[in-house]
């Protein structure tokens, strides 16, 4: 018990687990319908183009994560609005988009001639959070659990039936542009936890994992973000008692979280 | 007390014109490739309210074009539409439309009465939640199609016949008065075949106009009033 309770005297401690709870549930909420959408790809796409964000706003002297932001939000759109055209398939735009911005994130960076000051953004450390980043993570964690509750129905129309959903006067394209900008949203908080590298296993891995243990929405959408809350706060106490990178931890636990479950349904087959 | 409700759609829902055909197409065009190659060339069509029409044709002859159209899922190149009396979009609620199987994610974790209960979503717009009426609806339409014991499993369990009497059971749960039924009797076996023909006729009994994409059109079955042949996106016959 003393293991448990020793750290959280520590106020950056505190803000690092209710940091990555919140960066986790919104993640994990999200990754349902990136994984059943079929659109896995969406994560990296966003992530890696975090990176033109993150360089022109440190060469600015503006905050980083509003670079992170605008940039985010700005491939989100394109990607949304490449996909449009009949020639451009959304995978395409989801695996061209990233990569330009990631060039010209590389370029910015050789222009500064420093690595050193972008590392904390491309692998996270969740354990130098302050309180205004918490601020803006919570918001985020609310905006994003809000629309995904209330948009529920919706969403879920939107995934099994698209154009069930358009005959009935919903407009699917705003709910991809929603489901585009909320993505966004959880990537910038997520780089704060895990790193630009590794947000888009918080979207994917927990509902990967869920997912071979259930096969109904809202016990999976529970399910994921139980499990990534766990893996959440177990990478941050293993960061704090082994010195490890914070987000390389709760990428790993994750990733254990998907081989218990793929052993448990392994299990389960054989036994039917 | 009025129901608070907000609409998905920005058209103001309108009541049917009195007398006003169930769909009414005028030279109607359209396309999947900005006009290229039309896959439906001005047809003219009046289905009348009550009626029960077959829409028959080979593939591509663009049966599903003009479903699409008359759904409001494609936008006409050219020509005219109106469900009963209004434009397109002004009474989505009276209209349904049934896909083709292919155009569902079955793999989506979802059960059957689920799936059914997205039928009574054009009622509650957003923000509201499923009630005992619409649960009463959904098992009642699971009934009609004696798929009630599928109600709790997922819809990726389920066999060709079996999808095809859910989506059907959906669309009965819209309570619609125009239904465009796309190929419902296509690629099912005999039992689903003979349930789908009990509703088609339960649906003219009521009173309801359907219009059925076929390939296949018998007059002697007595399920359509009147059966419209498509070629190549042009209506060659009426009968």
């Amino acid at each position: 018990m003393h293991g448990i309770l020793e750290p959280l005297q520590y106020g950056f401690i505190q803000r690092a687990l209710l940091a990555s709870v919140l960066v986790g549930v919104s993640c994990s909420l999200l990754g349902v319908y990136v994984v059943l959408r079929r659109i896995s790809n969406i994560g990296h796409a966003l992530t890696h183009s975090a990176l033109p964000g993150i360089v022109i706003a440190f060469m600015l002297g503006a905050n980083l994560f509003l670079g992170a932001l605008i940039a985010v939000l700005w491939t989100a759109l394109m990607i949304g609005f490449l996909a449009k055209e009949d020639k451009v398939y959304e995978d395409t735009a989801t695996g061209m988009m990233p990569t330009v911005m990631f060039a010209l994130g590389v370029l910015l960076i050789s222009s500064t001639k420093s690595y050193r000051d972008m590392s904390s953004m491309l692998f996270g450390n969740i354990l130098g959070i302050t309180s205004g980043d918490l601020v803006l993570i919570s918001v985020i964690a609310i905006v994003i659990v809000a629309v995904l509750v209330l948009g529920h129905k919706e969403f879920q129309l939107f995934c099994v039936d698209k154009d069930y959903a358009k005959t009935i006067g919903i407009n699917v394209e705003t709910m991809r542009y929603v489901l585009l900008v909320l993505l966004s949203l959880s990537v910038v908080a997520g780089i704060q936890a895990t790193g630009a590298i590794l947000t888009n296993a918080l979207l994917i891995v927990p509902t990967a994992a869920a997912r071979l243990v259930t096969d109904r929405l809202i016990p999976l959408m529970l399910t994921a973000v139980g499990m990534t809350v766990v893996c959440c706060v177990a990478g941050v106490y293993c960061s704090y008692y082994f010195s490890l990178s914070s987000g390389a931890s709760i990428v790993f636990c994750c990733g254990l979280c998907f081989a218990i479950c793929w052993i448990i349904r392994l299990c389960k087959t054989k036994r039917m | 007390m009025k129901r608070f409700y907000i609409s998905y759609c920005h058209h103001r829902h309108s009541a049917p014109k009195p007398d006003a055909p169930a769909l009414w197409l005028e030279n109607l065009s359209a396309s999947y490739d900005s006009g290229h190659n039309p896959a439906l060339k001005n047809v003219s069509l009046t289905i009348p309210r009550g009626s029960s029409t077959a829409l028959v044709g080979p593939n591509g002859a663009g049966k599903s074009t003009l479903f699409k159209v008359a759904a409001n899922l494609l936008k006409p190149s050219s020509g005219r539409v109106k469900i009963f009396g209004q434009a397109l979009g002004a009474c989505h609620q009276r209209v349904v439309y049934l896909p083709q199987r292919s155009s569902i994610d079955w793999q989506f974790p979802l059960s059957v009465l689920d799936l059914v209960l997205t039928g009574r979503y054009v009622f509650l717009g957003w923000l509201r939640s499923l009630d005992k009426k619409d649960h009463k609806k959904a098992w009642e339409a699971l009934k009609e199609l004696s798929i009630e014991n599928l109600a709790q499993r997922q819809i990726s369990q389920l066999s060709g016949g079996q999808q095809q009497r859910v989506l059907i059971a959906r669309a009965l749960v819209q309570d619609a008065d125009l239904l465009l039924l796309d190929e419902p009797l296509n690629a099912v076996d005999a039992q689903t075949r003979e349930i789908v023909q009990n509703v088609l006729t339960h649906l003219k009994t009521e009173g309801k106009t359907t219009l059925v994409a076929t390939h296949y059109f018998n007059k002697e079955e007595g399920l359509y009033d009147a059966a419209v042949y498509l070629k190549d996106g042009e209506i060659c016959t009426v009968s």
